[in-house]
This record gives C-alpha cells, structure tokens and sequence, in this order.
C-alpha cells in the first residue's frame, strides 16, 4: 500500500503548480486550468484521507468539488466569451478599466 | 393625561423637523402657522397638566416617565427620563405660556424678514431644548437641553448674520457662557465619579450620605454647577455677553434673554438644592453674587441710551435678585421672581420691540419721545411693564415677587442686613430706571413720527402680557397682609412639595411695617426721582453729568463697568498674543506629518489598486504565504 | 429526516424550491413585476416561516445544518437584506432593458447559498452555501453583458473566488486529516481537537484564506473596489452585506466551536488581517474619488472592527457582533441605495462630484445620504455608534489594547473620507453653464426609493437612539451561541 505522505506530497506538490500556474500566466483560459489542478489536488488529498481514516464523507465532498468546479468553468468561460466579443481580449493585463 | 408629558417638547421639535426640511417649500403664513401652532398647543397641553397635577397630585408629588433606556454597558445606564414635579410645572407654564405668546408676536414683529422660516424653527429648538432643560429627570439629559439652549441662543442672537457685528456678539455669548459650561460639565464628572448617578433625585440623596454638610466635595461640585449657573444667567462676573445679545431679534431677547433660558441657572440651582444646602460658603456665595451682580447691572441701566440694552442690564439685575433669594435659601421666592419677571419683562421687551418696529428700527432713547400719544396701546402696556418691574406696590405681580424676596433676606437664617441693604437699595435704581425709559420714551416732546400702528398679533400678546403682568403676583401675598386676613400662600405652598420653605426667624411687627415702609418709600422716591430729572427738569441731569466726576461714572456705567475692558486685557488679548506668537509652533508638526504621512500612505496604497488580476492574486498568495509563516515561527 | 425536521428547515427549503420555480414562471412569464412580486413573496414567507421554525429549536437537521436562534437571527437578517436588494433592483431593472427574470433568480440562491451558511454546521454544507453563493454572484455581478466593466468584476470575482476556494478546500482537508472529522460539533464534543499540531493550525489559516477572501480583509481585499465599481449598485449592496454577513456569522460559529484561543498561530494571525484591515481599508479610501470604491474600502475597514470582536471572544462579542452587522447591514444598504435609485441608463451614479451641492436642490436625499455616512463613521445617535462602543467595550474587556489603538486611528482617518463626502453634498454649485443644476437633474427617489430610504435611515437612527430592543433580542439568540 501507497503511505499517506505520498498522496499529500502528490496533492501539495500539484497544488503548487496549479498556484504558480495560476500567478505566472496572463491567459484566463490557463488560470482556469490552474484553477481545476488546485482543486483537483485538494481532491486527491481528500479521498487518500478518506481512505486512510476510513471515513466516506471525505469522498463525499470530492463530489461536491467536481459539480462545483464543473459550474465554476462554465460560467468563468460564458463570462469570457461575453467579455472576448466587447473586447477581443483573453489576457487579465488588459482587463484593467478599473483600478486607484 | 400625564402619560403625554413626552408629548411636549415632542411637539416642539416636530415643528423645528418640519420647518428645517421643508421651511423653503412653506409660504410665511404656513410656516408661522406650524411654529406657533405647535408652541400653542404644546402650551395648551402643559396647562391641562397642570390642572390635572394641582387638582389630583401623582403620588409624592412627582411623576417620572422613563421614555427608554439609551444603551447599557457595564454599569453605565444613561435613562432618558422626564420628571413632572411642581418645579417643573411652573417651569413648563412659563416656557410654553410665554413662548407661545411670543411666538405669537414673532409671526407678525418677523414678517417679511429673509429667513423666516428659519427664524421659527430656530424658536421650536429652543422651546423644546428649554422643556427638554427642565423636564430633565438626569443630569446628562438636563445638559443635553442647556447645551440644545445655547446652541438656539447663539444661532437666533446671530439671526441677522449678514452683519458681522451680529456674527460677534453671538459668538461673544457663545464663548462666555462656555466658560460656565465648562464648569458645570466638570461638576457632572465629579457627581458621575463620586456618587456613582447622574439621576438628580438619587444623585441629591447621595450627596448628602456620601458628602455630608459642608465637606469639601459638596463645596466643589456645587461651586462648579454654581459657575455653569453663572455663565447661563449672566452674573458677575461672566455677565458681559448679555447686554451684546441684544443684537438678536426682538422677540429672541424677550424669549430666551428674559424670560427663559438666561433664568436656567436659577432652575439649576433650585433643582440641586439639596447639594447647595450642603455647601454654605457657596451659598454665601450665591447670595452674594446676586446682591452685587444686582446693584452694578443696576447703575449700568441707569445709563444706557439704547432701549434694549437698558432692558438687558435690568434683567441681568432682576436675576440678580432671584440669586440672592436662593444664596439665602429662599427657593420658592426665587421661583415666584422668576416667572413675575418674565411675564413684565417679556411685555417691557415686547413693548420696546412695538416701538423700534414703528420708528423705523430706531434703538436710541434719545431720538424717541412722546409716543405716549401715537402708540396709546404700547405705551399703557409698557407702563405697566415698567410700573411691575419697579414693584409698584399691591396693584402690580413685581411688588408681591420682590417683597417675597426681601422679606426673605431680611428674615432668613442665612440673610443678613447688608445683604437685605444693597436688596432695597437696587429697588430704589430698578425704579429710577424703570421709569427713566418710560419718561424718555413716551413722555416729552416728539422727536419721531411712528409710522403706523401695530397689529392684532402684537397687540394681543401685550395685552395678555400686560394681564398677567398685574394679576400674577395674587397667588403669594406678602406676611403683613396676614394681618388683614389676606393669609395667602399659594405659591410657595405648591412648590413646598420640591422645594423646603425657609427657616426663618420673625420679626417684630414694627420691624416689618418700618423695613415695608423704607422699600416703599424708595421705590417711589426712585420714581419721583425719575420724573425730576427726566421729564420736569431735564437739565439737572446735564448738569450732573457734565462734572468730571459725574461723566467718569457715567461712562463706567454705561460699559457695564468696564468689564468688558479688563476681559480684554487680561484674557483676550494675551490669548491672541499667545496665538499669534505660537502660530509656527512644534506642536502642529505631529499632526500636519500624520496627514502627510495618511496621504503618502494612501498614495502607496492605491498602487496595488493596480486592476491587474494576477496582482490581486498575488496578494492572496503572499497572504497565505505569510499566514503559514505564522505556523511555522510559532 | 423526519417532519419536525422538515419544519425546522422550512426557511431554507422556501427559497430554494422558489428559484425554481421561478426559473419555470419566467419561461411563461416574462413581466418584470411578476418576478419582483414573487421573490418578494417568497422571501417573506421566508421570513415568516423562521418564526414557526424557531418552536423545534435548537436542532440539528442531518450533519449538515443546525438550526438555532444564533443561526434564526442571521438568517432573518440576510432575509431582509434580500427584500430589500430585491426592492432596490426591481426599480434599477425597470429602467433598463435587459433581461429580468433571471435576475431574480440568482438572487433567491444567492439568498439561500448566505443563509446555508449561517444554518451551516458542517464542512460540506460550508462549502456548498460557500459556493452557492459564489456561483450567483458571479453572474449577478456581470449581469450588465454589454458593460465592460460589468464583465471584467465579473471575471476577476469569478478567478479569484475560486482560487481562494481552493486555498479553503485544502485547508479542509488538512483539518479533515488531522481531526478526522468535517463536522463542527464533533470538533467541539469529546475533546476530538488535537493540541496545537502545526498541519491543524495550517489547515485552520489556510480555511481563513478562504473566509479572508469573501470578507475582503487585508491581505485578500485587492479585488472588493474593482468588483464594486463593476457590479450594478443593488448587486454591490448585496456583496457588501449578506455575503459578507453570511461568512462572519459561519467564522464566529465555527471559532467560537473550535476555541479560537487555544491557537496561537491562528489568534495572531487573525490579529494580524484585523489591525492591517482596518487601517489599508481606511487610508485606501482617503482620497478616493467613486463613491462605490470608498463604499468598498470602507467595508474593509469595517470588516477589520469586526474581528476585533471576534479575536476577543465571550457573550459580549457575540452581541457586538451581531449589533454590529445589524447596524452595518442597514446603513451600506442604504448607502448603495442611494447610488442604486439616483443611478441613470448612462451608468452609476458613482462620481463624488456628481453629488455636489445636492443637498440645496434634494435636501432629503441628501439628509438619508449624510445619515448613513454618519452611522459609517460611527458617529452618536446612529446605529454605527453603539455597534461599534459594543465592539469596543468587547475588545477593552479582553484587554485587546493594540488593536483598539488601531480601530480609534483607523475610525479617525474614515472620519476624513466620510465627512468630505458631507462636505461635497452641502458644498457650493460651481457658477457657470446655465447656472446652478446640481447633481442628477431629472432623478428622482420616486415613491419605492422614497419609502425603502426612510425605512431605512428610521431603522438606523432607531437603533443608534433606542438600541434595548434589539439587544435583547441578540441576548436571546446570538449570545445563546454554544459554548
């Protein structure tokens, strides 16, 4: 059997990049994708918790993660699309109307 | 019925509500209709109450209302309370009975004024703060209303603002009676520290546990409520800004420099008579602020030249006489001056307001005479005024109020001769004085030509005025009229449930009748007196006051005796030397950096308002960072 | 779940059938007023509907929720916060063309996601109101699609929520592996909370990121301006509001659970984002010219003299925290108000110097105005006031002495910006072009604005004159809150 510090240097590790991802890149669709690898990896650490406690409610809320970031997506993207047709922009460093 | 006792100042302040937000919208005749209306029925509902307490009296003669309490934290319960006692009835029926004639005046004497609007609801703040004053049932709401009072003082005193000189005295007024504000607010942190209440029932029971007679923190707290007292009613020696008030409106000098708020500080002081009974060398000190505030104030009338400024000085006396009743422990005969005064004294200043009306805002008595003819109905009024105000004997209220008074001195415990001395011989001046203005004015030969004559809305307040200004004084006969069955004592019995009586030691019968006869006499030698020098021979007084002598005095009398002088070398031009000198000084550089500093800051600050998304998420980032540090170090 | 459950739930389970419904009545109807009249009504039936809850409390209905007068009161209050943002928007949608309906829908889950978290007492229902509330306001803030700026809060809110959520959510797991469990009680019960381990203490500020970020304290507040300048005004109202209020009343639940006192690394780094709110949040506001950005700055500061009272702990706390949010629920809506019914088709009435003078020609609404800016700053008389004297006297009870030098200078500098404010409205009309038309000619309150402010701005000074009622009120529920 795996040990449980492998799953939490797995998640922390991913949890990192999805970070790094997420304050390096000026592409909104990539800090999107950074968005789904933190939770994502918030996700593996809860199951192997939930394995090692034996314990369901942790797999319970992975679900609960997995609809919500489906919703998150969807919504970040209809947002990005309204934006995109008044602006032709995807990239946060041109989203700066308002600031002071 | 007394369930509605909140409804009163309620009322009042409504109307300052709806005058301030929608004065503008409001056509003249609405918007006096509003403040006197209100005024008017707030007196119409003080009058049931009062039947009503006099016809079946609350039990213990007091009934508190507590309205709500403010907040409470850890001992600290300010309750907003009113009190309905004796004292406050009187207080009441003065307040709204006064005003409401005055107001009634107001709607007429203020017409076409820019502002009107204004100026009423000026008034309905000051009548509601007033009966905020007096219903207080805690000392934090009665200041509260002395503060509310002083505020509607300064703002009506500075009514015509577009006159700097008006901006002056209402500052003046604003100033010198912070001085004695200071020192009242001092008393209340004294009371509130050391006897654990601002309730003023509990806070007078205390006192006397706690404190005792004559120990040093009764003498403390109540020299410092004396001085509030001082500043408010304008005794020596923070009297100086009364006489400037004058520069406010007519009907704000007979409202709030007559009749009302300047008799605050003798409220104050019958309201905290047990915390002055427990002090006497303050009490020695009220009585003799009275006697001298009287006598100077009284030589200053005597020479005034301005009609309202004469009346100022003899109100600043008048009030000095109510001090002296209570320095002597004669509550209820301060009570019973109080509101005769300000019945005649609000006629006297109504009166003087009709005839500067008429003669095209002409102040100077020495440019008036002979409107005995032209203004019949002002003139009778003012006689009677003025006949009231001299204490003319049996047939006017000011002969039953001031003989209460100096019986009194002469017979309390705590009075003395020399006391009861400067009393008569301030009678003699009031009337001196008293008719020197009536001479003056309406007597002698016509120097203006009054245009027109005033209408129904001034005439009927001075002939209801003029009414209570004769009849007032029937409820309180002077002792020697016991000997010819006329035992009548109703004023001071009412009160007796608030305020104790005196402890007095009698007199022998032919004292009694020998001290009456030597007031009387100089009360009509004064106006005898009067007629000589003004009217009969004129010249004699000229001639007087043409010796070097004669004009020195005159000229100290007439600046009020030059206190305004030593106020000016002694306190305001250091301060302003002081200012002027420090304006550059070190002390300003802290806070002049701290906005310097709060500007950089925000000028820093508002460049990580960046509106870059990554920036945002940074911060985030580095907050979590930062966070998780904490762990780490601890 | 058995009925008297059910009965319990009833308020939570009103406004989530609601939005469903209403989302099948719009594909019938498309009439704005059928949409108001309905959210309204079920909001108040809502409302009503604690009352007849508020017999079977406190229970606990499944993990999920625990339904007691501390977690009553917050809804009731998040309850009325939606009427009246409901109000505000019928009026500021009337007068726009653009589609309705769905509006109010989202702001019914909206409601309900706020009000999951006040009843919450459980990591998953947390997470659940958490995002339930995100995910509305996330359209609701770029419900504008032509407005660029309207889009751009949108995104940016949207990013950054979830990458905090994500912070939270790690932090959950990090508590769920070191307790075991995601329920708060059972932290709380048998002793189940492990001393001091550093992962539980990560785990723990990690959750506080999270919470940090929907608060908007320092150092998470970045986006609160952007996002206010962006979203309709009655949208910023209610960001301001109920979603702030929904996660204070959660923080002080689960703390107070926890015993925030036993964590050293959390009390002090809470500490920490208090003193730096309150005084960022202030100075940012300082010369700050959009009325709505002051509004957010300001509710930074105001969110960092809330967590002076929860660092401080005990029954006086709590009461000062539910006056508090009483208080500032109140007076920011009636601020927004102002900006929302005064706001024309060309934008937001959000330009301070819009506003010059506006006290000669509408001395009402600048009187309502000049209220709330007062309650703000906390000035007597005002609900502002005694919320914050209870903060303080909660703080100097627990000898917090720091942090209240901090909240005395940070309210001193807000004086600055709210009384500038003032200042602006009674200011002089410049002479010139025509003479002097002030700000917004041709806007009026009208009779919903008219009456919502008056209500409101009786409210705030009721409370700052008469405060005993709803203390007692708070002394019998929030102050209730276990342990």
């Amino acid at each position: 059997m795996v040990p449980l510090e492998w799953y939490i240097g797995l998640s922390t590790v991913l949890f990192v990049i999805g970070v790094v991802g997420f304050l390096i890149r000026r592409n909104i669709l990539i800090m999107l994708m950074s968005i789904e690898l933190m939770l994502n990896s918030v996700n593996i650490s809860l199951v192997a918790f939930s394995h090692y406690l034996q314990d369901l409610r942790g797999q319970v809320l992975v679900f609960f993660i997995i609809t919500v970031a489906a919703a998150e997506a969807a919504i970040g993207l209809a947002i990005l699309i309204s934006l995109f047709r008044n602006k032709e922009a995807v990239h946060t460093d041109e989203m700066t109307e308002m600031k002071g | 019925m007394r369930e509605a006792l909140w409804v009163i100042p309620t009322l009042s302040y409504l109307g300052f509500v709806v005058l301030a937000l929608y004065g503008r919208g409001l056509t003249p005749s609405r918007a006096a209709v509003v403040g006197v209306g209100t005024v008017g029925i707030s007196a119409l509902l003080v009058l049931a109450l009062a039947i009503e307490f006099m016809t079946s009296p609350p039990p213990g003669h007091a009934y508190v209302q507590v309205l709500w309490q403010w907040m409470e934290v850890e001992g600290f319960r300010p309750p907003v309370s009113l009190r309905l006692d004796a004292l406050s009835v009187i207080m009441m029926l003065v307040i709204t009975g006064v005003g409401f004639l005055i107001h009634l005046y107001s709607a007429e004497f203020m017409r076409g004024e820019e502002g009107y609007s204004r100026f009423f609801a000026y008034m309905n703040l000051f009548v509601g703060s007033m009966l905020v004053l007096v219903l207080a049932d805690n000392l934090l709401l009665l200041y509260l209303g002395w503060e509310g009072v002083g505020l509607c003082s300064y703002l009506l005193i500075g009514f015509w603002y577009r006159d700097p000189e008006n901006g002056y005295a209402a500052r003046k007024a604003f100033v010198v009676t912070r001085v004695g504000d200071t020192a009242f607010a001092i008393a209340l942190f004294l009371i509130f520290t050391h006897l654990g209440t601002l309730d003023i029932q509990e806070a007078m029971q205390q006192a006397g546990r706690t404190w005792g007679a004559d120990s040093g923190m009764a003498i403390a707290a109540a020299a410092l409520l004396l001085g509030g007292a001082v500043g408010k009613s304008a005794q020596l020696p923070l009297q100086v800004w009364l006489p400037d008030a004058m520069a406010g409106p007519t009907p704000v000098s007979a409202l709030i420099h007559a009749a009302t708020m300047v008799t605050a500080g003798v409220y104050l002081i019958a309201r905290t008579h047990v915390l002055f009974a427990l002090a006497p060398p303050v009490m020695l000190a009220v009585a003799v602020i009275g006697a001298a505030t009287l006598l100077l104030a009284g030589f200053s009338a005597l020479t005034q030249w301005d009609i309202k400024r004469a009346l100022a000085y003899s109100t600043i006396s008048q009030i000095g006489y109510m001090f002296l009743a209570l320095g002597v422990g004669a509550w209820s005969a301060a009570l019973f001056h109080f509101m005769t005064h300000a019945f005649f004294k609000a006629l006297l200043f109504l009166g003087a307001g009709a005839v500067i009306m008429n003669l095209h805002h002409e102040h100077d008595m020495g440019k008036m005479g002979g409107l005995r003819t032209q203004l019949p109905l002002t003139f009778w009024t003012f006689l009677i005024g003025a006949s009231s105000l001299s204490a003319l004997p049996v047939v006017t209220a000011g002969f039953y109020s001031k003989d209460l008074i100096l019986h009194n001195v002469g017979t309390s415990e705590s009075g003395s001769l020399w006391l009861w001395g400067a009393g008569v011989l301030g009678a003699f001046l009031t009337s001196l004085y008293s008719f020197r203005m009536v001479f003056l004015t309406f007597f002698g030969e016509a120097k203006g030509k009054a245009s027109g004559k005033p209408g129904p809305l001034i005439r009927i307040p001075l002939v209801v005025l003029a009414f209570f200004s004769l009849v007032a004084g029937l409820v309180e006969m002077p002792s020697l009229f016991a000997y010819a069955g006329l035992d009548v004592h109703l004023f001071t019995r009412f009160l007796q449930t608030t305020l104790p009586g005196i402890t007095a030691s009698p007199l022998p019968l032919s004292v009694e009748i020998g001290r009456e006869l030597i007031i009387e006499a100089l009360q009509l030698g004064g106006i005898l007196l009067a007629y000589m020098l003004f009217l009969y021979k004129p010249g004699i007084a000229g001639v007087v006051a043409r010796t070097p002598w004669g004009e020195a005095l005159q000229r100290l009398w007439r600046s009020g005796w030059g206190f305004d002088r030593v106020y000016s070398v002694f306190f305001i031009r250091p301060f302003v030397w002081i200012a002027r000198v420090n304006r550059e000084d070190a002390v300003d550089l802290p806070y002049v950096g701290m906005i310097w500093a709060g500007f950089k800051a925000n000028r820093f600050l508002s460049r990580t308002q960046s509106g870059k998304v990554r920036w945002y998420a940074a911060g985030i980032g580095l907050g979590a960072l930062v966070l998780l540090g904490i762990v780490v170090l601890l | 779940m058995n009925s008297a459950d059910f009965i319990a739930l009833l308020p939570l389970i009103v406004p989530a059938l609601a939005s469903v419904v209403l989302l099948l009545l719009i594909t019938f109807s498309r009439s704005h007023a059928v949409s108001v009249l309905f959210t309204l009504g079920s909001l108040l039936l809502s409302f009503l509907l604690l009352f007849v809850a508020g017999g079977g409390t406190p229970r606990r209905v499944t993990p999920l929720f625990i339904m007691d007068a501390y977690s009553l009161f917050f809804i009731g209050l998040l309850f009325i916060a939606g009427i009246v943002v409901a109000v505000m928007s019928s009026r500021y949608l009337g007068e726009r063309s653009m589609e309705r309906g769905e509006y109010y829908v989202l702001l019914l889950l909206a409601t309900l996601g706020a009000s999951v978290l006040a009843a919450g007492s459980h990591f998953a229902s947390f997470f659940a109101g958490l995002e339930i509330l995100s995910v509305s306001l996330y359209t609701l803030i770029a419900y504008r699609r032509n407005d660029d700026r309207g889009n751009e809060a949108g995104l940016k809110y949207l990013i950054l929520a979830a990458a905090s959520s994500s912070f939270l959510l790690f932090g959950m797991a990090l508590v769920y592996a070191q307790t075991g469990s995601m329920d708060f009680f059972q932290l709380a019960e048998g002793g189940r909370v492990p001393d001091l381990t550093v992962v539980l203490s990560a785990g723990l500020l990690l959750i506080t990121v999270g919470v940090g970020f929907k608060l908007a304290v320092v150092p998470f507040h970045l986006w609160t301006p952007d996002v206010y300048e962006g979203a309709p005004a009655p949208v910023a109202a209610f960001i301001a509001t109920s979603s702030k209020g929904a996660i204070f009343a959660l923080l002080m639940r689960y703390f107070s659970l926890m015993d925030l006192q036993r964590f050293p690394a959390v009390w002090y780094g809470i500490a920490g984002i208090a003193v730096a709110s309150m005084l960022i949040g202030n100075l940012l506001a300082l010369r700050q010219n959009n009325l709505k950005r002051i509004l957010a700055y300001s509710s930074i500061a105001h969110m960092g003299y809330l967590l002076v009272a929860v660092l401080a702990g005990g029954t006086v706390a709590k009461t000062a925290v539910g006056y508090y949010l009483a208080a500032y629920f109140a007076t920011m809506l009636g601020a927004f108000g102002v900006i929302a019914f005064l706001s024309g088709e060309e934008g937001d009435a959000e330009n301070l110097e819009a506003y010059r003078g506006m006290a000669w020609s509408r001395p009402w609404t600048a009187g309502v105005f000049v209220a709330m800016l007062l309650s703000l700053a906390g000035i007597p008389l005002t609900a502002g006031f005694i919320g914050k004297f209870y903060v303080v006297a909660a703080g100097a009870g627990a000898a917090l002495w720091i942090p209240l030098i901090v909240l005395v200078a940070g309210s001193t500098i807000g004086l600055y910006y709210y009384l500038r404010i003032v200042a602006v409205l009674y200011g002089r009309v410049p002479e010139g072009e025509g003479g002097a038309v002030t700000g917004f000619p041709g806007r009026v309150l009208g009779m919903t604005g008219g009456i919502l402010l008056t209500v409101l701005t009786f409210a705030l000074l009721w409370l700052g004159v008469y405060p005993a009622p709803l203390i007692r009120i708070l002394q019998a529920t929030v102050a209730r809150l276990v342990p």
